[in-house]
């Protein structure tokens, strides 16, 4: 997250294209790689948009029931659509307008090779793991026993910068694994008589 | 009036039940402790517990609700106090003269102050909640397709346009990708099924407590584990029940921030967090240390206490008179309401006029709980903020897939978390705020058949949503609000304006 402080690029003062700058600056998020990723959500927004609004004009307009022409299901979607497309577009054109170097989309790709993106992808394929693998596969108790144990013992061990002893983590994981499973499991399904996945 | 307070009175008497209070109590903890974990939020709590509470009576459940919302968005204080990061984002504006406060070793005061602030800041609120709540049921009452289409318009636009961190276009898109969630599903005017591809669990539209459970919930779990290091708490050992002179001196700030936060919570949409900045913003400008104000003012952590939590009861008017959400919990709220069989909306007061003062009542008890455990739990609590997040998070999210799941027992909602907030997770990197995005899915619908059965009734024509005084009142405020995000038009403006000042003063 250390960008270099200015973009140099950026048409400084009176026209700058990125409105709303606040010159406090409230936050790391801003900078060349942000660009970047405004001009992909951009175009990707825009096709959403286009999409929808086509497939809201293809919707049936139901002639056959009768209905008033101004009431089809489709005109609040395709209205939405419109105007999806209509951010997207904005959105794209002005990050296009904002620095042309290659910078931007180097530093876009450098988010996601850092320790940070790290972490997130290892918390998403847990949970995606947990989630759509092991619920369902094993009873709910072991499942989410297993999910816990294997976060607590990642990010102790792996990603720690003063990892504890292995056989404490894993110890004291295992501990809590357990606790977990069986206690969400027991409340919810004599307490609130939820029958689990 | 006088029937209003009978009503009140009553509204107070119904929860003198020893289970009542009972559930007061674990629900106003169970909510500050929320509030006090960073990446737990009021939204999220709610959200979570509307499985909790689906086997009790729905006044009973309503009100463990309200107690958790109204003690998170207290808890957040603790931790922007002890730790410099704000437990919910409502406490942002806290963290700035909380923490210095604390660093100087007078973390006991802030906590105290923060409570009673917040205390105080809730009962302003409820005043005008039970005073405005009536007046504008009385007016919503006249209100038809044409005044709920630019309603549920209004309350997108003007939640995108004050939420978004710096780029009103990214709040739009929110609001926008809300809506269109909102259009999944069968539609309310002809039974139509729209954007199903075929599935038949998307007929019944993707519900709102999964989606929030997952934008709420996984994703602040993956912010959360993104960051490297965990913060230091900070020592506070002085004294912590605040002296009566210094919640006296300082009682015009307090009133004013509870004003303004309350008025803030009532735009709809728009919650605790842009309650604490307004009134921190205008404390700033009315005070005389305001050179002091992110140094450890006390002024200043009240304003910000006093605001957020005043915007809880201001954010209940509009949800309980118009069915419109005024912050994203309130959204939840709502969705918890229906479940339980409450309408909200203009008819409430006609068809469940007790309701409308039992939320007072609700609010006031969670009021005196945060009081009574603010003070009395300060050595828990602080143990509690120690636990790491290595070990909290996963639990947290086992209780994000059984919460989702349980509401209606099929997987299917599962996967809705899941996509949300995967998909939350990365809109919230690139800075889209997330309030529009609950408030479109909850007002889709509304906009979608208001709008076509307005339509309907004019036979095509456009004039009534332009010429019915109300309508035109709010179509020109979401013009002018859209307007005034695009840059030329503010800039202009801003030069007209401010001629004198010259035009560098490009307002935000």
């Amino acid at each position: 997250m250390s960008h270099e402080s200015s973009d140099p690029s950026a048409p400084p003062g009176a026209g700058g294209p990125v409105p709303d700058q606040p010159a406090d600056g409230n936050g790391d998020g801003d900078g060349a790689h942000m660009v970047r990723a405004d001009l992909l959500t951009g175009v990707i927004l825009l096709v959403i948009g286009v999409a929808v609004a086509w497939a809201s004009w293809e919707m049936p307009r139901l002639e056959v029931r009768r209905i008033h022409p101004a009431t089809v299901p489709g005109l609040v979607p395709g209205l939405l659509g419109i105007a999806l497309a209509i951010c997207g577009a904005i959105l794209a054109a002005r990050s296009v307008r904002v620095a042309a170097d290659g910078a931007g989309w180097r530093r876009f790709g450098a988010t996601f090779l850092t320790t940070s993106a790290a972490r997130v992808a290892a918390t998403m394929v847990l949970a995606l793991g947990y989630a759509l693998v092991l619920v369902g596969w094993l009873p709910f108790w072991a499942a989410s026993a297993a999910f816990v144990f294997a976060f607590i013992v990642l990010f102790e061990r792996v990603f720690a910068s003063s990892p504890h002893p292995l056989w404490r983590t894993v110890l004291t994981a295992g501990v809590q694994a357990i606790i977990v499973g069986v206690t969400v499991s027991v409340v919810f399904q004599t307490g609130f008589l939820v029958r689990l996945p | 009036m006088l029937e209003g307070l009978a009503l009140l009175g009553d509204g107070v008497a119904h929860f003198l039940t020893w289970q009542s209070l009972f559930n007061v109590l674990w629900a106003t903890l169970l909510g500050i402790i929320i509030g006090l974990l960073p990446g737990l939020t009021a939204t999220m709590g709610v959200a979570l517990l509307v499985t909790l509470t689906y086997p009790m009576s729905p006044d009973q459940a309503i009100l463990s609700l309200m107690c958790i919302y109204v003690g998170a968005i207290y808890g957040g204080s603790r931790t922007a106090i002890l730790l410099a990061i704000p437990g919910t984002p409502a406490s942002a504006a806290t963290t700035l003269d909380g923490n210095p406060l604390a660093m100087s070793g007078k973390g006991g005061l802030a906590m105290g102050l923060a409570t009673t602030s917040s205390a105080l800041g809730t009962l302003v609120g409820i005043v005008c909640l039970a005073l405005l709540a009536p007046l504008l049921t009385e007016a919503a009452l006249n209100f038809g397709s044409y005044e709920f289409f630019w309603l549920a318009l209004f309350g997108v636009v003007i939640s995108g346009r004050l939420t978004a961190f710096d780029d009103p276009i990214k709040g739009y898109v929110a609001g926008l990708l809300g809506l269109l969630v909102a259009m999944i599903g069968m539609e309310g005017l002809h039974g139509f099924r729209r954007f199903t591809f075929g599935m038949p669990a998307l007929g019944g539209g993707i519900d709102l407590i999964p989606a929030m459970v997952g934008a709420f919930g996984l994703a602040e779990i993956l912010v959360v584990m993104k960051r490297k290091v965990s913060a230091r708490i900070f020592d506070a050992s002085d004294r912590v029940v605040p002296r009566f002179k210094d919640v006296w001196k300082y009682r015009r700030t307090t009133v004013r921030s509870g004003v303004i936060g309350t008025f803030v919570g009532i735009v709809p949409g728009v919650g605790e967090d842009i309650g604490a900045w307004g009134s921190y913003a205008a404390a700033k400008r009315k005070s005389a240390e305001a050179d002091r104000f992110g140094k450890g003012s006390l002024e200043g952590l009240i304003a910000a206490e006093t605001g957020n939590s005043a915007a809880i009861p201001g954010s209940m008017i509009p949800t309980l008179t118009l069915a419109l959400p005024g912050s994203a919990a309130a959204a939840v709220l709502i969705a918890a309401m229906y479940i339980h069989g409450i309408r909200p909306g203009p008819m409430l007061l006609v068809e469940n006029a007790p309701f409308l003062y039992q939320v007072v009542a609700m609010l006031a008890l969670a009021t005196l709980a945060i009081l009574v455990l603010g003070l009395a739990l300060t050595r828990v609590l602080l143990r509690v903020m120690t636990v790491p997040r290595e070990r909290l998070m996963p639990v947290v999210y086992v209780l994000c897939v059984v919460g989702s799941f349980a509401i209606a027992q099929r997987m299917f909602d599962v996967y809705v978390m899941l996509a949300f907030g995967i998909i939350g997770f990365f809109l919230r990197e690139m800075r889209y705020p997330m309030a529009p995005l609950v408030m479109g899915i909850i007002l889709g619908t509304l906009l979608d058949v208001n709008l076509r059965r307005g339509l309907a009734l004019s036979n095509g024509d456009l004039t009534p949503f332009f010429t019915r005084p109300v309508s035109a009142v709010i179509c020109g405020l979401v013009v002018l609000s859209i307007l005034f995000s695009i840059p030329v038009i503010q800039r202009f403006v801003t030069r007209l304006f401010i001629k004198d000042r010259g035009p560098q003063s490009g307002g935000g």
